[in-house]
């Protein structure tokens, strides 16, 4: 009975909210609007002017839009979040956005026609995929940690990285689609609701399946087990429902992110306790949540010269909340963590030796390799002339530093919050002098390859201050730290779709920058980065002994007389120091930090300072093979070495994982 | 045989007769050329474009597959090399070609230190939003003209625009009864917004060469592209012609759109899709969008 009364004023709201909404930046009268709309509702909306056209075909269809997509969002973030049981699971932070976005590139650029055509289905068929590749790599019994949120950044990765090579291999073809990929809730009649409705009739089955078993899911999945229940078909068949809304909807709308995120967390603190409650709070929050942003985007759209799509405004809000709700609410099972297959080397001096021996030869190859006509094949190996030689050993330097420094970042990232799925693309402080240099150029109109190490710095330097004082509270939770990235990150694709529906030469400057290259590194900056990255790692070797106990565990480390808090604080601030010197010569670099660190594992080095050691030398392996590959791959053009490292490293990690679950 | 032979013997001859250093412009200022630069290597579109329509084949230039689908007037001469993407040239490749000048647009500036150490760097900025994109293109194409030598191409070919444009202009008066309707001319992003070409624009520019005032002006950006709800198309009088730029996939999606047959144009009959022409190129490409310009307006012109 309550739960009647309660739906029953929540749609009351919703109607006064949409009320309220339809009124931001319309020109027609409130009465001839409530005319039409009476007369729309009995069919008989004929002969009018073309302002009550657009009402009808336009501003109402947008509102309608924004209620059903905000309340699948709601809805299925809800529904997520408490399979899962996991408060950080969303559309955003399962890959399911970059899914979709990577399927419209692809498809747009090799089927132009045929993609516009059938832009839905694809994008559709793009999300699924990479959701059911986020599940695959976490595992179905990972579901509630940490590792699934960090799954879902790594397929975000991987799949954003080739889309971004496609778009700057092919510039001029993907330009139209970053409106799309912005989120905008514009519409051009009733076709495209036409098209949702249907599709989202399954998501109705939810809140009529879900609730008992959730319930029991509450209680555990042995005790549901005792009681004669398998949870597993149903729980499969939900999660399938979910996914299936949830990519109608990115499929129609693009990427509206933190609105399923948030939805579900509020609906908690508001006090929504019983599945069904929570799953039906959160979907009234996430439509009232959208349709009181998408008012907003068209406020701003009014009143500033650029086109301000829904999806920006979104991020731009929901970054924020989402780090204050962290504060308190947000806490994922942080123990459970993904079993690195057990090492069949065991470490000696020889294996860092082999690595140096690697690094030498790659070294001798990029060298030597050159190619003097237009044609690969005709490639020889010789000594370069002076102007090859001039453009290539700042490039191998860049890529040396750059690898082996993220290499030992990833290392003391993943032993400070004990999980080896961390990586420092992840803890937001690249995404700091990203989004520095990035808004630095939207917004000043200053050149991003000439913004210079500073600004970076001072973005990496910001987002290490707000992360040390938000996580400092929650004794440095890796869900707070994670969450911190994954704002950021957000709030960076957002703006950077913004600029490139604006369609400025500035766009394509960040894009390129964005992908990681080291093409533009001077010599000088490059010997800087060299000489900068070698005394931090020193100093990393120099502290090594607080890694050390604070892998051992904090009780242990503080038993021991260290100053937990001091300690963690300084190692955190190498990484971001590292990164933020990466970032700023070569833009954001992923997956090494990711990777190198397990490969060291993997090679038998289990003690901190082997671990250092041979991630660095693995690191700066990956980067200078990544750099070489990408000036043949495509010869003459290039492919930016951040590119091939995302590429490499996702598509590896993602074989490693699925090998080790095929094993288990 | 002897074709080879003497060919090389001219080009020293002249090279002889011409040995004094020639004075050349481009947008950073005077620059002195040991010579007449042969070996041109072009880094950007609407260089490339250019430099063929001099009747000069470059040595190299970016992304032939794209400039082909995009620009695609002038077509590309056999013989030039492809040399990577806009944004990041394979410079190696470069330097083995051994250009005698490389010329570079906007995007290519921060390069400039690492081209100059291959051959002389010019630098011809069209589209700036602080000045008259059109009038820099004329005149960037001049300047590029007279570098390379062939002032006398140039001013030919321009005279040739010139008169061409006045012939379209004359048709179009008579087609129209001296009545030309306001354009607005425009390029579709999705279904629910535009591009629309304001000031600064080679559309309008072009357009205004035919004698056609722009009928929604926007201010002044570097590409004389302002991104528009199609929506706000509705604020335009119905004498409006309304000219989109072709390739648009959702063209079929746009005919059943209830907004767009309710624009007061629409509903008037005056509006039709544009032939592909790249809005972003040099000096002649402003004679490209007048031809396909006025081949829309010409079609849908009021009946005699």
């Amino acid at each position: 009975m309550k739960l009647i009364s309660q739906s029953t004023a929540g749609l009351l709201l919703l109607l006064a909210a949409s009320l309220i909404a339809l009124q931001a930046g319309e020109s027609l009268p409130l009465a001839d609007q409530i005319g039409l709309l009476d007369q729309l509702w009995h069919g008989v909306a004929t002969n009018l002017n073309y302002n009550a056209i657009l009402f009808v075909e336009g501003r109402i269809p947008r509102l309608l839009m924004a209620m059903l997509v905000g309340s699948v969002l709601g809805l299925v973030g809800s529904l997520m979040q408490q399979l899962t049981q996991n408060p950080l699971v969303s559309p955003l932070t399962l890959g399911t956005a970059s899914g979709a976005w990577l399927a419209l590139v692809a498809g747009s650029l090799w089927f132009p026609v045929l993609a516009a055509q059938f832009a839905a289905p694809l994008a559709m068929t793009g999300a699924m995929l990479a959701l059911a590749l986020t599940v695959f790599i976490a595992g179905l019994s990972n579901l509630s940690g940490l590792p699934m949120v960090l799954a879902g950044l790594a397929v975000n990765i991987l799949f954003g990285s080739i889309a971004t090579a496609m778009i700057l291999l092919n510039d001029q073809y993907a330009r139209d689609l970053f409106i799309w990929g912005a989120g905008d809730l514009e519409q051009n009649g009733w076709q495209l609701l036409h098209w949702l409705l249907p599709n989202l009739l399954p998501a109705l089955l939810i809140p009529a399946i879900a609730p008992r078993v959730l319930m029991l899911l509450r209680l555990g999945q042995d005790n549901a087990a005792a009681r004669g229940l398998t949870l597993l078909p149903l729980f499969l068949l939900l999660l399938c429902l979910g996914l299936w809304s949830l990519s109608a909807a990115i499929a129609a709308v693009g990427v509206i992110s933190f609105v399923g995120l948030l939805a579900p967390n509020i609906a908690r603190r508001l006090g929504a306790r019983l599945p069904l409650q929570e799953l039906l709070f959160s979907s009234l929050l996430g439509a009232l949540l959208l349709i009181a942003t998408d008012a907003l985007a068209i406020l701003i759209t009014e009143l500033s010269v650029n086109l301000v799509p829904t999806g920006v405004a979104t991020a731009l809000i929901g970054a924020p909340a989402l780090i204050y709700f962290s504060r308190s609410r947000l806490k994922a099972k942080d123990n459970l963590h993904l079993e690195l297959p057990l090492s069949r080397f065991r470490y000696s001096l020889y294996t860092p030796l082999l690595l140096v021996a690697l690094l030498i030869a790659l070294l001798l190859l990029t060298t030597l390799l050159t190619v003097e006509t237009a044609q690969l094949s005709d490639w020889r190996l010789q000594w370069p002339s002076d102007y090859s030689w001039s453009l290539r050993w700042p490039r191998m330097l860049v890529a040396i530093a750059a690898g082996g420094g993220t290499a030992v970042a990833g290392v003391l990232l993943q032993r400070l919050i004990y999980n080896p799925l961390a990586s420092p693309d992840v803890i937001g402080v690249s995404a700091g002098a990203t989004l520095a240099l990035v808004a630095a150029s939207l917004f000043f109109g200053i050149n991003i390859h000439q913004a210079g190490p500073w600004l970076a710095f001072l973005g990496s330097a910001i987002a290490l201050v707000m992360l040390i004082a938000l996580a400092k509270r929650q004794h440095f939770a890796p869900s707070v730290v994670v969450l911190i990235g994954i704002s950021m990150t957000a709030m960076i694709e957002a703006l950077v779709h913004f600029a490139m529906a604006r369609a400025d030469e500035s766009a394509f400057a960040i894009l390129a920058w964005l992908a990681g290259s080291t093409y533009r590194v001077s010599a000088q900056s490059s010997v800087l980065l060299a000489v900068a990255v070698t005394v931090i790692v020193a100093l990393v070797f120099m502290l090594q002994r607080w890694l050390v106990l604070i892998s051992a565990g904090r009780v242990f480390a503080q038993a021991r007389g260290l100053s937990v808090g001091y300690a963690f604080a300084t190692l955190l601030g190498c990484v971001a120091l590292l990164v933020a010197l990466v970032t700023s010569l070569m833009g954001p670099v992923a997956f090494v930090g990711l990777l190198a660190p397990h490969i060291g594992v993997m090679l038998g080095a289990r003690k901190a300072s082997q671990q250092l050691l041979v991630a660095l030398l693995t690191g700066a392996n990956l980067m200078l093979f990544a750099d070489l590959l990408g000036q043949y791959i495509v010869y003459p053009a290039q492919i930016a070495a951040g590119i091939i490292v995302a590429v490499l490293g996702g598509a590896y990690f993602i074989f490693l994982l699925i090998r080790t679950r095929m094993k288990s | 045989m002897m074709k080879t032979l003497i060919t090389p013997l001219l080009f020293t001859l002249s090279a002889a007769l011409l040995a004094a250093p020639v004075q050349v412009e481009d947008s950073r200022g005077s620059h002195s050329l040991p010579d007449v630069p042969q070996r041109v290597a072009a880094l950007n579109w609407d260089i490339a474009e250019q430099v063929i329509e001099l009747g000069v084949t470059p040595v190299a230039m970016p992304n032939i597959a794209d400039y082909t689908a995009w620009v695609a007037q002038p077509a590309v001469p056999e013989g030039v090399e492809d040399i990577g993407t806009r944004m990041e040239p394979n410079l190696e490749r470069l330097a083995q070609l051994q250009p005698d000048v490389i010329i570079i647009a906007s995007p290519q500036i921060d390069l400039v230190p690492k081209l100059e150490q291959i051959a002389p760097v010019l630098l011809y900025h069209t589209y700036n939003e602080s000045h008259d994109n059109a009038q820099a293109a004329i005149e960037n194409f001049r300047r590029m003209a007279a570098a390379l030598g062939k002032e006398a191409e140039a001013e030919q070919r321009l005279t040739a625009m010139s008169q061409r444009l006045n012939e379209l202009k004359a048709q179009l008066s008579e087609a129209y009864l001296g009545q030309l309707p306001r354009v607005v001319a425009f390029r579709f992003a999705s279904l629910t917004s535009v591009y629309v070409y304001g000031d600064n624009s080679i559309p309008q520019y072009a357009l205004a060469q035919l004698g056609v005032a722009p009928a929604w002006p926007q201010p002044a950006t570097q590409w004389g592209v302002t991104q528009k709800r199609l929506k706000a198309l509705g604020q335009l009088p119905a004498e409006t012609v309304a000219l989109y730029y072709q390739p648009f996939d959702e063209e079929a999606k746009l005919q059943t759109s209830k907004i767009w047959q309710a624009l007061p144009f629409v509903r008037n009959g005056g509006v039709n899709s544009v032939a592909p022409a790249w809005n972003y190129g040099g000096a002649m490409s402003i004679l490209y969008n007048a031809e396909v310009l006025a081949e829309a307006l010409l079609a849908v012109a009021p009946e005699k």
